[in-house]
């Protein structure tokens, strides 16, 4: 990064607020020496990631939280959502909600596609707030490490979806179920209603590069639709089955089925209690 | 009380190693080897511990004089091997033959040897393959790099690593191969540290990947422990510091400027050339866009091996251990 942790540190106090400073101070992280965990996350970025998130958060999407007493407040776990909204502000809105309604406050560890990590600046300011690159290496060292995962099953098909398509979850991966049942994470379903108008996309030009398309949106910044995060029940796959059964692409199958059907019905839920896009 | 020959011993870990055997009262003798004649080699004392042999490894007749010899004379029963070529630059059968085949001899010929029962291999983590798609903290089972446009110094080390690693199970000796996170510090041949004791250091524009370090002291921590251990097997030896690269050229007190991808390769070109150093931007394009670290549970599980020894950094000196209270 082009400043030092200090700077951040810096920026935080004066840009945010105590609570932000607070929350940076007691995060939990795996420190492996020099202020910084292995994946690169540290804790003055985060603040300084929470100070930018902040304005966004509060004032132009004015999230709103439902269900936060479902994320587990230590030990491994696995928020599964849906992926929306040409940028991916869904994914920031949800890391800033993790940090804000966990005490001790918990940085969700986003497993970005692979190209992300390709890409220069954000790949930086992306690993120093915890976001890893989607190898299943970096996800089974973080769910060992007991961190909270944050994965968006619809990848980037789920971020291009055509405007037509929102609130339908698209092709769902299994991944996440495979990685909770073998290594003893409950999933949290997250459904995010607000995310999937806020920048329609009209087209997209395919590229070939770090990216995978350049999206062409109808508007030029994100509409400011306001945001609602639902937390629903965390569903025990590892209670439920051996980390054996990993294997077993039936099992990793229907479980995926089961994760889809909670985010839809949460989607849903969340669909029929708000007002209109913009309340 | 065993006997032990290590190879490459005038490199700055081989030196320590020597020395610390040679005070190690479980040894009864060490034997040291190396290109470099006696007299250029005056470090060790030839007492009734220690004898030094000055051995070209890249002929396998003198590899076979060695441990037909001397080796069989002094009941070296473990061989810790050292001997690869430092230079990133150096290419060529006869670097090949340093950096391989010198290996390749010794393993045919210590399995037909009375008395070795053990060989130590220092590896190195630049044997991983470094890509978006794979983790970045780097396991034993992590692929290696096997790109046949990788850098002759890359490939020979991964050849080396592989050929250690095939004859695991097969011989009549046991085979530990220890993959060494880089030690930074003078004459150890670490590319990083001729980057960061340079003038200027030049980074990508845009990244900051994770790098781990280690020293002289936790290489050969790692090293002590394999010889005297039993049992075989791969073990990743991470160092103390784990920290972005932009952190350790601050640390170092190196300045700093960020440059283009294709510019910086051109500045490092231009640098070998004009002043003849040993960084080479080709053979750490990988690791300076993307992370690696070692992950050292199994050296730790099995060996009992946890680096200890903090770079004692030029700017802040060492870091405190996070995992010991205050």
């Amino acid at each position: 990064m082009p400043f030092s942790p200090r700077i951040a540190r810096a920026l935080t106090t004066v840009l945010g607020d105590s609570g932000i400073r607070d929350r940076a101070e007691r995060l939990h992280y795996a420190n492996a020496g020099h202020g910084y965990d292995a994946f690169g996350l540290n804790p003055e970025f985060v603040g300084l990631g929470e100070v930018i998130g902040k304005l966004a958060y509060e004032k132009y999407f004015r999230v709103q939280s439902y269900g936060a007493e479902n994320i587990p407040s230590s030990g491994p776990g696995i928020l599964a959502a849906n992926h929306s909204g040409t940028l991916p502000m869904d994914g920031a809105m949800l890391w800033v909600d993790v940090i804000r309604h966990t005490n001790p406050p918990r940085c969700s560890r986003a497993l970005a596609d692979y190209f992300v990590p390709s890409l220069p600046v954000v790949s930086t300011l992306f690993a120093r707030c915890g976001v890893v690159g989607g190898s299943r290496g970096n996800a089974q060292a973080l769910l060992e490490a007991g961190e909270l995962l944050m994965i968006f099953p619809e990848g980037v098909p789920g971020i291009g979806k055509p405007f037509s398509e929102r609130y339908r979850l698209q092709h769902w991966t299994k991944g996440h179920c495979e990685l909770a049942i073998r290594h003893g994470a409950p999933v949290i379903p997250v459904g995010i209603v607000g995310a999937e108008e806020q920048m329609p996309q009209i087209a997209r030009i395919p590229v070939s590069g770090p990216i995978p398309y350049i999206p062409i949106p109808a508007t030029l910044v994100p509409l400011p639709t306001k945001y609602h995060i639902h937390y629903g029940e965390p569903i025990p796959l590892h209670e439920e089955f051996s980390p054996e059964d990993a294997d077993d692409p039936e099992i990793v199958r229907e479980a995926a089925a089961r994760v889809k059907s909670a985010v839809q019905a949460l989607l849903e839920r969340g669909l029929s209690m708000r007002k209109g896009i913009f309340r | 009380m065993i006997s032990v020959l290590v190879t490459g011993a005038t490199t700055t870990v081989g030196e320590s190693l020597v020395r610390s055997l040679v005070a190690d009262t479980r040894v009864r003798h060490v034997l040291a080897v190396a290109r470099e004649a006696p007299e250029q080699a005056p470090l060790f004392s030839h007492g009734n511990r220690l004898t030094y042999l000055q051995v070209d490894l890249a002929r396998s007749r003198h590899v076979r004089e060695l441990l037909f010899g001397p080796a069989r004379d002094l009941g070296v029963e473990v061989v810790v091997h050292l001997n690869q070529q430092d230079s990133g630059f150096q290419r060529g059968r006869r670097t090949h033959a340093a950096n391989v085949e010198a290996l390749r001899a010794m393993m045919d010929l210590a399995d037909r040897h009375p008395t070795i029962r053990r060989l130590v291999l220092k590896s190195y983590a630049v044997v991983y393959k470094v890509s978006l798609e794979l983790p970045v903290l780097v396991r034993e089972e992590h692929p290696l790099n096997l790109s046949p446009k990788a850098p002759q110094y890359i490939r020979d080390r991964v050849e080396a690593d592989l050929t250690a690693c095939a004859r695991m199970g097969l011989s009549s000796y046991e085979t530990v191969v220890l993959r060494c996170a880089e030690a930074i510090g003078p004459g150890t041949g670490s590319q990083l540290f001729d980057y960061l004791d340079a003038p200027i250091a030049f980074r990508p524009m845009g990244f900051d990947p994770m790098v781990n370090v280690s020293t002289v002291e936790d290489v050969v921590c790692a090293l002590e422990r394999a010889t005297h251990g039993s049992g075989e097997g791969v073990f990743n030896v991470p160092g103390f510091d784990t920290l972005p690269l932009s952190e350790a050229i601050r640390k170092w007190g190196t300045p700093s400027l960020p440059l283009p991808g294709p510019l910086v390769s051109k500045a490092y070109t231009l640098r070998h050339r004009l002043t003849g150093s040993k960084f080479s931007y080709g053979l750490n394009r990988n690791r300076l866009h993307l992370g690696l670290v070692l992950d050292g549970h199994r050296a730790a599980d099995v060996l009992g091996y946890t680096p200890s020894h903090p770079l004692d950094w030029p700017v802040g000196g060492p870091v405190a251990d996070p995992r010991l209270p205050a």
